[in-house]
């Protein structure tokens, strides 16, 4: 098979597109890293040529029969035989191919939003190394390959989201987001470790087979199942680990769209339906984890409802979002989980890169300072927001909606409506919150007339300088015209879709006859959640005050992220300050500390004492020379 | 006259004589090694090669104990001797003995000694079955030019590097700075 | 008493002799006297092996021979050593030759 790569389309595609954005990031880092342009103009072409394969390899197995798996032999140890390669089946491909969309629309946006910033190089070199690890580990055939590119995933975030290190805040961030996905990401190869041991394959393929309740007993399935979700908690900032995903929103606002929305924290959504057959081995694992997506959804719909940072809003959705997904994929759901997915995809990177040309242009995070200043003005992104924020509520005949369906239809599915009850309070909590910011930018209470609202159209230009930012501006307008196209199309793809993920025998996840209520119940419950915000936020007059926001205490335990923060705080200084740093700092001072000095002492005292043999006498050596000599020679001799 | 021609018989004589030349060899070889003043130990280094001449002589090669005379006596010892008025100032004052040093040098060589003598007497020594008689300096002679050729080229070859380097070393010390 | 043994005997107290010497002196005029013992004695084996047990009486006189050019050689380096070490340190005592003391 290797011996004909370069005849076989397929893996020739494979190879350039998973490969060329590491070529284009060695290059930078190397080569061009003085030359931002130069820099951007490889990373852009390496990353469509990577583009165009992913469609290709789309586009050519639509109707693909069976998985289509390379791999040349990479690490055999006894019995285990781990390969590297690439593993082509619906779901890699599709998520390839989401990847590779979102990654080259940041990068194309990224030319405007980043334009002149001193580093410029650098961010492609990180945006590249970003592509190859997520398009990497997109298609890996081995959970092992699979672990090795989700951690060059962290790898990369942590140094977008430290971009701008200078700034303090930003480098925190990075250290937050890294440590916390790592605790995540221990569970994770814990549980792969045991899958190892017991079963002794990590292929995801053999994975997936019947083999595992073969060989494995049903409560080694369910603990190595939840080690594993450690890594899609970490990850994707499920319950107890959201707090760093927030923070993350220190990096450039392109990174948080490439990052937090469409590609690093879906890896976590990707990585459970990667092996969703091994999960739903296990029924009780799957319960657990329908309980941490539904948590983690309510949670952060509530501290999106009260944050005044844009930024911050979208972050929380997102969080909530891919709870929403885990519901999905927990409830048994596969297409609906991965479906989401998609569409989530598209419109949360829509408005994040609607997001970034407001905060660029008023260059506040702030959404009342947006509103005042005329944020309104702004005609392209303030559009394409309000069309990707009725994507995320779930307003008919966007994609958002026919997702949200899915997913509700499989919740409606399970035996306990709870699951159903806060699927809806959910998708009502979300329309609320993402209307509350359109409706705050929308209709300010007051606007102030500064010469930022001129900027909407540009059409009474400052000269040179002006005529270049809208230049810049339409760079950063065509990706959002683009993702907006596909946020209002992409729903209908829903057959299609499930037809090539499923293979259509399946039959429809959702039920379709005997549901009819739900869309009904679901989309009354989006339009009220507007509705409402609309009372509070968009009428003329309104106060600009949520119902959450008159209660002081409910206010401040949503802001104050449930106190998430203080519990990791006590935590760390109680138990892992407390306890084991410490035990490790003495065991660093007197043991390790105390035997390295004590290896350099007798080192050094042990020259001290060899250096009396070298005095320099001829003699005593010449003497003792030959007493050895001669007591050989007796030895020999008797 | 008999009766002493009878009491010295040319064995004893021989006798006599070669313990005679053994006890001047190890009386040179003693005044070599312990005097103090180190124009004495040259001439005891004269005395007792001498003797290992005589040795020679009675180990039935009169021409290696001429040689060993002509090169040892005459050039070895004659150069240590302008070495010695090269070098040392013999007004000074000599150098003082160390006990320690000379009692370890005593057992290291008497350990030496110990462990030469135990090799000498319990090796079988075997002579060789055929074993010719010629001794002549004229078999040596052309020994030395046909069998052992290379040899003696490669000696003369070491004979001239070694008074090459001699001058050469002298020559830098000289300009070395001191 | 004119047996091998007697000449190896000889040898072998010459060369102890030499050993002492070569240890005991502190001046190295003084040792090079006593390398010359050591290599003597060395020669009178030769010669005594040659004596009695050699088949070919030749060439243990060659090697006797032999031996005196070496010792030429090796005297003829060591004086000028020595004479480059006085000029060195106005001394030829080998205990303050000891610059790579440790």
């Amino acid at each position: 098979m290797t011996s004909s790569w370069f005849q076989d389309p397929t893996l020739l595609a494979a190879m350039l597109g998973a490969l060329l954005p590491f070529v284009s990031f060695v290059l930078i880092m190397v080569f061009t890293r003085p030359y931002p342009k130069v820099s951007a103009a490889i990373s852009v072409a390496s990353i469509s040529v990577s583009l165009v394969c992913a469609i290709f390899l789309l586009s050519s197995h639509w109707h693909l029969e069976h998985p289509i798996q390379y791999a040349g032999k990479w690490l055999i140890s006894g019995e285990m035989y781990i390969p590297f390669g690439f593993l082509l089946d619906e779901l890699s491909l599709l998520m390839l191919t989401i990847v590779a969309v979102i990654s080259f629309l940041v990068q194309v946006y990224s030319l405007g939003y980043m334009a002149g910033d001193p580093g410029f190089a650098r961010y492609y070199a990180f945006q590249s190394l970003f592509a190859w690890a997520m398009m990497t580990m997109s298609i890996a055939p081995t959970m092992l390959q699979f672990y090795i590119f989700w951690e060059l995933v962290g790898l990369a975030s942590y140094l977008l989201i430290g971009f701008y290190y200078e700034k303090f805040s930003a480098s925190e961030a990075g250290k937050k987001a890294f440590v916390m996905t790592r605790a995540g990401d221990i569970a994770f190869f814990l549980g792969l470790l045991l899958v190892l041991l017991n079963f002794g394959n990590l292929n995801v393929l053999d994975m997936n087979s019947v083999d595992v309740t073969a060989r494995m007993s049903p409560g080694l399935i369910t603990l190595s199942a939840l080690l594993v979700f450690g890594g899609v908690i970490g990850k994707s900032a499920q319950f107890p680990l959201i707090t760093w995903l927030p923070d993350a929103m220190e990096g450039p606002t392109p990174v948080s769209a490439l990052l937090h929305s469409a590609t690093m924290v879906a890896a976590g959504v990707y990585m459970f339906a990667r092996i969703f057959p091994f999960y739903s081995n296990s029924a009780s694992a799957m319960a657990v984890f329908l309980a941490i997506g539904t948590i983690t959804m309510l949670l952060a719909s509530t501290m999106a409802m009260v944050t005044r940072d844009i930024k911050q809003v979208w972050a929380y959705s997102t969080v909530s979002q891919l709870g929403f997904m885990v519901m999905g994929l927990a409830a048994g759901s596969y297409f609906a989980g991965v479906f989401h997915l998609t569409t989530h995809a598209g419109f949360k990177a829509l408005l994040f890169l609607c997001s970034g040309v407001f905060i660029h242009e008023y260059e506040t995070n702030d959404m009342f300072e947006m509103g005042r200043q005329g944020g309104r003005g702004l005609k392209i992104p303030m559009v394409c927001m309000t069309i990707a924020a009725a994507a995320l509520s779930g307003i008919p005949f966007l994609s958002g909606y026919f997702s949200k369906e899915a997913i509700m239809g499989a919740l409606a599915n399970m035996h306990n409506p709870i699951w159903l009850v806060a699927g809806l309070l959910g998708a009502f909590l979300t329309a609320y919150y993402s209307f509350r910011l359109i409706f705050i930018i929308l209709f300010p209470s007051k606007i102030e007339k500064v010469h930022h609202a001129e900027h909407g159209g540009h059409a009474s230009g400052h000269g040179h300088d002006a005529h270049h930012h809208a230049g810049l501006y339409w760079v950063m307008a065509w990706p959002l015209i683009i993702l907006a196209t596909v946020t209002v199309v992409l729903g209908f793809f829903q057959t299609p879709l499930e037809n090539f993920l499923v293979g259509g025998h399946h039959g429809s996840g959702h039920g379709g006859g005997h549901h009819a209520w739900l869309p009904w119940v679901a989309v009354g419950l989006a339009v009220s959640g507007i509705g409402l915000a609309f009372l509070e936020f968009g009428r003329k007059g309104a106060s600009q005050v949520g119902f959450v926001e008159r209660v002081e205490p409910v206010r401040a335990l949503f802001a104050e992220r449930w106190y998430m923060d203080h519990f990791y705080r006590l935590f760390l200084d109680y138990v892992i300050y407390g306890i084991f740093s410490n035990l490790f700092t003495r065991n660093d001072r007197r043991v390790i500390d105390g035997g390295i000095d004590g290896i350099c002492r007798a080192t050094v005292g042990g020259g001290w004492l060899l250096s009396f043999l070298q005095s320099g006498m001829l003699q005593y050596n010449l003497m003792v020379m030959f007493a050895v000599l001669a007591l050989v020679a007796l030895y020999f001799f008797f | 006259m008999n009766s002493v021609q009878s009491l010295i018989q040319p064995q004893f004589l021989a006798q006599v004589g070669f313990v005679g030349i053994v006890a001047i060899t190890f009386a040179g070889a003693l005044i070599a090694v312990f005097p103090r003043d180190i124009l004495y130990n040259v001439l005891g280094l004269i005395v007792c090669l001498t003797g290992v001449a005589g040795i020679f002589v009675y180990l039935g090669s009169p021409f290696v104990a001429l040689m060993e005379l002509l090169i040892y006596v005459g050039a070895i010892c004659i150069s240590i001797i302008f070495a010695i008025m090269l070098s040392r100032p013999l007004h000074l004052s000599l150098p003082k003995r160390r006990l320690p040093k000379v009692g370890l040098a005593m057992g290291v060589g008497a350990v030496v000694f110990i462990a030469l003598s135990t090799i000498i007497f319990r090796t079988a020594w075997e002579p060789a079955l055929m074993r010719s008689n010629d001794w002549s300096v004229t078999t040596l002679g052309k020994y030395l030019l046909t069998r052992y050729d290379l040899v003696f080229e490669a000696i003369s070859l070491v004979l001239l590097v070694a008074i090459l380097g001699a001058i050469v070393i002298s020559g830098y010390a000289r300009r070395s700075p001191s | 008493m004119n047996s091998l043994y007697t000449y190896l005997f000889i040898a072998a107290l010459l060369f102890s002799l030499g050993i002492f010497g070569v240890f005991q002196r502190r001046s190295l005029i003084g040792m090079l006297i006593a390398i010359e013992l050591m290599l003597n004695a060395a020669s009178i084996n030769f010669m005594a092996f040659n004596r009695f047990l050699a088949p070919d009486p030749i060439v243990g006189q060659i090697y006797a021979l032999f031996i005196m050019g070496i010792a030429a050689a090796e005297a003829a380096i060591a004086l000028s050593i020595i004479v480059a070490v006085f000029r060195r340190l106005r001394s030829i005592n080998i205990e303050r030759a000891q610059e790579l003391r440790g």
